[in-house]
């Protein structure tokens, strides 16, 4: 596990401000911490598409995708890369607890966290990439149930079908908020052409009150 | 008729269950995320099967498909937990003839809290549903599975006791790192929930039988009830594009052969394996004996993920959460300020305790409901095992139901009434009670009488059921001052009920010294005595440096801190005494400038310095609140970003913690600007950003009652409508959780309850907060404080 400190100051609203070493030393010390705390895992599924009645179906399993984006970023794709991945519950728990007792270290560590669940997707999307890519298969970005128009209740049928809860603990509850908290779960295609280069910007985003929107930037690295 | 059947299980022979359900499934062709437990309604003939062939490869126990048939997974289904469970039990009883059917109760699929939003309660219900309509349908065995969680398993094993009479079986998954994914290790395990009272404990699915080995090891090593195990035929590998399990049925069954030689008597399978398996194993146990395996009972107490054996080092149970005689924590009980207890009880852990007495006895409190959420709220804090202590019989019970993990009640004595009272819960949740020596007579002169009742306590327990190991007894210290002449008693009883009972023992040693001068000198002198007759586990205050010295040092004498490790991890950079404050930062730097660079570690200090000159109120109104307000700004243009604004606003806290407790020492002058009601919404655990609004008002002086994450409506309503208050400040992350929020302030409305709400979180707006009924949408913390200051007039 590897946490690009950049990227967990980005997530805090860092805009170059001065920070004294005190602060740098603090952010240095709760990368740390978490990555001791990690205990990430994941699990993915490659399923088959078929395509009915403007829906497409992932073969052998109960998802069915209607969302116009998802369907938009599978378009060129034959197969469906479905995965789950989490850093596991010892990171919230110490979340909680610096938020309650020392509020800065919490949102400190909370900024780390997110930043390592990325990470960790990253990982898993890379691997996904080179195991397609012997079978001469192009990975699409990866898609997230919240991300503009895919809904975020295909949630629990994600985690249902990877049986998440008994493989890597990741649960989630009825208002659709995956536990432990620092989880992520994606679609990524794969298809026979190389997709072109996505717009990574938030033109497609329903979260128009996102911060990073509001400065311009956007989530996605 | 599970009555009948029931006389047949053997715990002395082998067991062989069945294998995988899920497997054999997807060979008959079901969907990846279909419901499994539907095919009972939908395709019985399957089930069957499926059930028939592991019968013909020689299980004694079938397993019904229930893994998943609760009433949360079942939720947006057609079918009911009645429906699928009575079916499946049915179905499997229609096949097994003269065989066993094993009711399968698995995890419900959701977190419990703290990390979580299932409470105890709740999961107790949800078991208790599944656990009466298996046993009225007939199932033999109650089998609880795949569990991570051992709150979750305590929940159910409480419920299967409590709703029927059949054995209970509980196993749980372990990692690759010798855990569950909530943490519990192989000791934790069996000392919970041997303790509880089911029939046999062990482990499956997550691991292959050669990962399951170091495990196994250690949970033969202290069960003393038979050890059920059903690995996953291996660690799935990926094969192309899918995952395989590679194990096969005659590998699978060398393992089995090397379990049941180590001890095992239950086997079977989980994910991965078919009737191959089973056969295979069959086979082998058909060659083989059971072992019989005689392990000695250990003296422990359990959090749940940490055990604390007695017997070896010297063992600490800090005494400081108790009301007696301490006026802070009486006012913190009083006020529901729950952070000063769990600053309590980090403070002794960072000291070294090893278990933690919890007592919030005072007459003017509800004494049973501020219990439990004290032990709710100190588990989620810090991971040491909890010594439950009330004179309350019901505040015990209560306690020691909702407790996770072993804990130690404290306590009983040799009172027939007490005994009565006290010994039938120790024995049903399985705890470790601390036993004293004083009985109807009071407490005996000599170390003779105090050895008999000692004695009493252990006989009456056994009849309880409760084995000597689960007894620590407490010869009782009396004072110096008063009774010099039977201090030396105590120590010879000590002596005296080890040798002769066998038993741990504690004492509350600063008794010792009570109504002397230079109480440590005595109470030390104590405790290297006691110590050296077999003192296992000191009841003690562990921030006192002079008691937790001499502890060290005896560890060290006594060969019991083996190599010194601990003591020179401790000493070997110790100074003696505390390095004086470097005076030029406590005089030099003024409050403000502190403030603003967020250097919190000096605040507390220099407030002192300042009181010593100017009154509270002026030390809050020319530094604290001008400080805060430039940072504010300095926050709103950009020139800091949240972690200095936060790291400011901690260092008033720390000035502010001063100033309160100055005030609360003199008169009781009022420094409350008003009261505020702060709660993350129902369904929402998102609470980071309530943390920080909480911060920044209370830094202004406000008042806040935090009611937490996943706050119910009514409570919100309880708490504006108790508390006469006038603002609410609500939070919401996801646009699913902000329909409760548009439910909170109805509930507020159609209560007519005159209060202001603020809300505030990442989905919301101006638009979507006025939609919703919201009077105000704060975009963050320091908008919160400007509408709450305008509220209460304070600007």
């Amino acid at each position: 596990m590897k946490i690009d400190k950049k990227e967990v100051l980005r997530y805090l609203g860092y805009k170059n401000q001065k920070i004294d070493e005190k602060m740098m030393n603090l952010v240095d010390e709760c990368c740390t911490e978490i990555i001791d705390l990690c205990k990430e895992t994941f699990v993915y599924e490659v399923f088959d598409i078929e395509r009915k009645n403007d829906l497409i179906f992932l073969i052998g399993s109960t998802l069915v995708l209607k969302d116009k984006d998802i369907k938009d970023l599978l378009i060129n794709s034959k197969k469906c890369v479905v995965m789950a991945a989490t850093l596991g519950s010892g990171v919230d728990s110490k979340i909680a607890y610096y938020s309650r007792f020392n509020i800065t270290k919490g949102l400190i560590m909370d900024a780390c966290a997110t930043t390592a669940i990325e990470y960790l997707c990253d990982e898993v999307q890379n691997e996904i990439m080179e195991n397609a890519l012997k079978d001469n298969l192009f990975i699409t970005t990866r898609y997230s149930p919240g991300y503009g128009d895919f809904s975020i209740d295909n949630q629990a049928e994600i985690l249902n079908v990877l049986e998440t809860y008994k493989k890597i603990g990741l649960s989630v509850t009825e208002s659709n908020i995956m536990l432990p908290r620092k989880s992520v779960t994606a679609l990524i295609g794969l298809s026979e052409i190389r997709s072109p280069k996505q717009n990574k910007s938030c033109g497609s985003c329903k979260n128009i009150n996102c911060n990073f929107r509001k400065d311009g930037g956007y989530c996605a690295k | 008729m599970g009555d009948i059947v029931r006389n047949k299980i053997d715990f002395k022979n082998f067991l062989l269950f069945d294998g995988a359900m899920g497997t054999m499934l997807q060979k008959y062709g079901i969907q990846r995320g279909e419901l499994p437990e539907s095919y009972n309604i939908k395709h019985p003939e399957i089930i069957e099967k499926i059930h028939s062939e592991y019968l013909n490869a020689g299980s004694d126990v079938i397993t019904t498909n229930t893994f998943g048939a609760n009433r949360y997974k079942l939720k947006n289904t057609e079918y009911t937990v009645e429906q699928i469970v009575s079916n499946a039990v049915s179905i499997a009883r229609g096949v097994a003839g003269d065989k066993l059917v094993a009711l399968d109760i698995g995890p419900i699929g959701q977190l419990m809290e703290p990390l979580g939003i299932l409470s105890f309660e709740n999961a107790y219900e949800t078991f208790a549903e599944q656990i009466k309509i298996g046993t009225r349908e007939g199932a033999d065995i109650i089998l609880i599975e795949t569990m991570s969680d051992i709150y979750e398993a305590k929940a159910a094993i409480l419920a299967a006791k409590e709703n029927s009479s059949l054995p209970v079986i509980c196993t749980m998954s372990y990692q690759g790192d010798g855990r569950t994914l909530t943490g519990t290790d192989p000791i934790t395990m069996v000392n919970v929930l041997q303790g509880l009272g089911v029939d046999a404990i062990g482990v499956n699915c997550s691991l292959g039988p050669n990962e399951m080995l170091p495990i196994i090891t250690e949970i033969l090593k202290y069960s003393s009830i038979p050890v059920i195990v059903q690995p996953n035929a291996g660690l799935p590998r990926l094969c192309g594009y899918d995952a395989v399990y590679d194990v096969h049925a005659h590998e699978f069954a060398e393992y089995a052969k090397i379990m049941a030689e180590m001890g095992v008597t239950i086997l079977g399978g989980c994910c991965g394996t078919t009737n191959e398996h089973i056969k295979a194993i069959k086979n082998v146990l058909n060659e083989l004996e059971p072992v019989i395996r005689d392990v000695k009972r250990m003296t422990a107490v359990s959090s749940p993920s940490f055990t604390v054996v007695l017997g070896g080092e010297i063992k600490i149970i800090g005494e400081r959460i108790n009301p007696t005689g301490k006026k802070k924590l009486k006012e913190a009980l009083k006020n529901n300020n729950m952070d000063y207890i769990l600053y309590e009880a980090i403070n002794q852990r960072d000291a070294g305790a090893d278990i933690l007495d919890v007592n919030v006895g005072l007459p003017e409190i509800d004494e049973l409901e501020v219990m439990k959420k004290t032990i709710k709220e100190l588990q989620s804090v810090v991971n040491l095992p909890l010594q439950i202590d009330s004179v309350r019989c019901d505040v015990i019970d209560a306690a020691t139901r909702i407790y996770n993990g072993k804990p130690l009640i404290n306590s009983v004595n040799g009172k027939d009434e007490t005994m009565d009272s006290i010994f039938p819960i120790v024995k049903k949740y399985g705890a470790c009670v601390i036993g004293l020596t004083i009985d109807e007579d009071g407490i005996p002169q000599t170390a003779e009488g105090r050895l008999k009742v000692a004695k009493k306590i252990v006989d009456r327990a056994a009849k309880y059921g409760i084995d000597k190991s689960d007894i620590i007894i407490d010869c009782l210290v009396l004072t110096a001052s008063a009774q010099q002449s039977e201090v030396m008693e105590t120590i010879k009883a000590v002596e005296l009920v080890k040798t002769t009972l066998g038993v741990k023992t504690t004492l509350g040693v600063s008794n010792v010294s009570f109504g002397l001068p230079q109480r440590e000198l005595l109470n030390r002198t104590f405790l290297a005595a006691a110590l050296t007759v077999g003192l296992d586990a000191p009841i003690l205050n562990p921030l006192s440096e002079a008691m937790m010295s001499t502890v060290n040092a005896f560890n060290v004498l006594w060969n019991k801190d083996i190599s010194s490790k601990k003591y020179i991890k401790t000493y070997s950079s110790f100074v003696g005494i505390e390095k004086p404050i470097t005076i030029d930062s406590a005089e030099t730097k003024d409050l403000n400038r502190i403030i603003i660079d967020g250097m919190k570690e000096e605040a507390a200090k220099v407030t002192v310095e300042l009181l010593k000159t100017k009154t509270e109120m002026e030390v809050v109104n020319t530094y604290l609140i001008p400080s805060l307000d430039i940072v504010g700004q300095k926050y709103e243009s950009g020139e800091i970003f949240l972690p200095q604004l936060l790291q400011s606003a901690e260092t008033v806290k720390k000035s502010f913690q001063v100033i309160k407790e100055k005030m609360m020492a003199s008169t009781e002058k009022k420094i409350s600007k008003g009261t505020i009601v702060l709660a993350t919404v129902r369904g929402d655990i998102h609470d980071i950003g309530k943390n920080i609004v909480k911060i920044l008002l209370e830094n202004y002086g406000f008042d806040v009652i935090d009611l937490g994450k996943d706050v119910h409506e009514d409570v919100v309503v309880n708490a504006v409508r108790n508390g006469n208050i006038k603002l609410v400040g609500l939070s919401a992350l996801m646009t699913t959780t902000v329909r409760s929020m548009g439910e909170t302030i109805k509930a507020l409305r159609d209560n007519n309850l005159d209060c202001t709400v603020v809300v505030g979180g990442a989905v919301l707006n101006e638009e979507y907060a006025k939609m919703i009924g919201a009077d105000f949408y704060a975009k963050d913390a320091t908008q919160t404080v400007k509408i709450a200051r305008k509220l209460f007039d304070c600007e």
